[in-house]
C-alpha cells in the first residue's frame, strides 16, 4: 500500500511539474516573442536606440531562463536561440537591416521551443 | 565526461529506487507488463547517458512514470481480478491427468519442443511421469508428477527433523551477532559455554552457526590471517 501511495504522489508531482513547465514555457516564449516584435517595430520606425534597449532586455530575459530551458530542452536548441538573440543585439547596435532576418530566425526558434513543450495531439503522435 | 559520470550515478540511484519501488517480485518473475517496463527502463536510461546535450529529466521523468504506472496497475489488478486476467491472462493447463491437451498447446503456441525443454529443466525425462502441467502467466511451465514418481517427503516416512528453522550465523569473523542469538532463543551464556568447551574465545572463531536446538558448527580462524 505504501508503494501505491508513493507512486500516486510521485506521478501527481511529475504531472504537476510537467504541466507547470508547459505553462512557464508558453509564458516565457510569448514574452520573448513580444520583445522580438518590439525590436523589429522600433527598427522599422527608425528608433534604433529603443530597438537596442529592447534587444538588451530580450537578451537578459533569455539569459534569466536559459538554465530552465537547458533543464527541459535539448542543449543544442537552447544554444541556437541564444545565438539568434545575440545576433539581434548586435544588429540593433549597428542599426543593420539584417536585424529583420535575425528577428525572424529568433521567432521561428522560439515558436519551435514553445511547440516542442506543448502537448498537442500532433506532437504526441 | 564528468557530466556523463554524474548522470550515470544519478540514473543508477533512480533505477535502483525504481526497482525497489516495483518490489522484489520484479527481480525474480516477470509478468508481461513488468517485462515491458524493464526493457523500456533500460532503453530510456541509456539515452541521457549517451547524449549529454539531452536534459536528464527526459530520462528520469519517463522512467519514474513507467514505474509508478506499473505499481498503480499492480494495485488495481490486486483489487479487480477481472482486470488482472485481462492484463496478464490466467494460468493454462496443458497436461491434465496425464493427457496432453494439444488444442490448448496450439492455442498458446507452445510446441512439443518447448514442453520437452521445460520438462528437462525440471529434471523430468519421461512424459508419462507427468500428471499435470500448467503454463503460468509469466510463461513458465510447472509440473505435477504422478504419485508413483513423486519423491518421498518426511511426512510420508514419518520422520521428524531436529528443527524447522535453518541454522543462523552466530559469530562471523570473530564478532558475535547478538541479534541472531536472541532470534534463535540462545543467550550469551550459552555461547560462552559452547566456546569454553572447545577452549576458544569469540575472536578465535571464523564462523559459527547454530539452530534453535543449540546444534552448532564452529569453524576456527586460521592463524596468521
Amino acid at each position: 500500500m505504501n508503494r501505491f501511495i508513493v507512486s500516486i504522489i510521485l506521478l501527481c508531482t511529475m504531472a504537476a511539474g510537467c504541466f507547470y513547465s508547459v505553462y512557464l514555457t508558453v509564458n516565457h516564449t510569448n514574452e520573448l516573442s513580444s520583445l522580438v516584435d518590439r525590436v523589429e517595430q522600433c527598427h522599422t520606425d527608425g528608433d534604433d536606440e529603443k530597438a537596442l534597449e529592447y534587444a538588451k532586455q530580450l537578451e537578459s530575459s533569455w539569459n534569466s531562463i536559459l538554465h530552465y530551458s537547458i533543464l527541459i530542452n535539448d542543449l543544442g536548441h537552447a544554444m541556437e536561440i541564444t545565438s539568434c538573440i545575440a545576433e539581434i543585439s548586435s544588429f540593433a547596435e549597428e542599426g543593420n537591416d539584417e536585424l529583420y532576418a535575425a528577428c525572424d530566425r529568433a521567432q521561428a526558434q522560439l515558436d519551435l521551443f514553445r511547440q516542442m513543450q506543448t502537448p498537442t495531439l500532433w506532437k504526441i503522435l | 565526461m564528468a557530466v556523463v559520470l554524474i548522470r550515470a550515478i544519478i540514473l543508477y540511484l533512480i533505477i535502483t529506487f525504481s526497482l525497489r519501488l516495483m518490489g522484489k517480485r520484479q527481480l525474480g518473475e516477470l509478468q508481461p507488463s513488468e517485462l515491458v517496463v524493464t526493457i523500456l527502463i533500460s532503453n530510456i536510461a541509456s539515452v541521457p547517458v549517451e547524449d549529454s546535450s539531452m536534459p536528464m529529466l527526459m530520462g528520469v521523468v519517463p522512467i519514474l512514470t513507467l514505474v509508478c504506472l506499473d505499481v498503480i496497475m499492480s494495485a488495481v489488478m490486486l483489487k479487480f481480478p477481472k482486470f488482472r486476467r485481462l492484463m496478464i491472462g490466467s494460468p493454462r493447463v496443458i497436461i491434465s491427468q496425464g493427457v496432453i491437451l494439444q488444442k490448448e498447446m496450439k492455442r498458446l503456441r507452445y510446441t512439443v519442443d518447448d514442453l520437452i525443454e521445460a520438462m528437462h529443466e525440471e529434471q523430468i525425462f519421461d512424459i508419462t511421469q507427468i500428471y499435470y502441467a500448467i503454463v503460468e502467466t509469466n510463461g513458465k511451465i510447472h509440473f505435477l508428477k504422478k504419485k508413483d514418481f513423486q519423491a518421498a517427503e518426511k511426512a510420508d516416512i514419518s520422520c521428524g527433523g531436529s528443527s524447522d528453522d535453518p541454522p543462523a550465523v552466530i559469530i562471523r569473523d570473530g564478532k558475535e551477532d547478538t541479534e541472531q542469538l536472541q532470534f534463535m532463543g540462545l543467550g550469551m551464556g550459552w555461547l560462552h559455554e559452547q566456546l569454553r568447551e572447545q577452549q576458544l574465545s569469540i575472536s578465535d572463531v571464523f564462523l559459527m552457526t547454530a539452530d534453535r536446538n543449540g546444534k552448532n558448527t564452529i569453524i576456527r580462524r586460521q592463524r596468521g590471517l
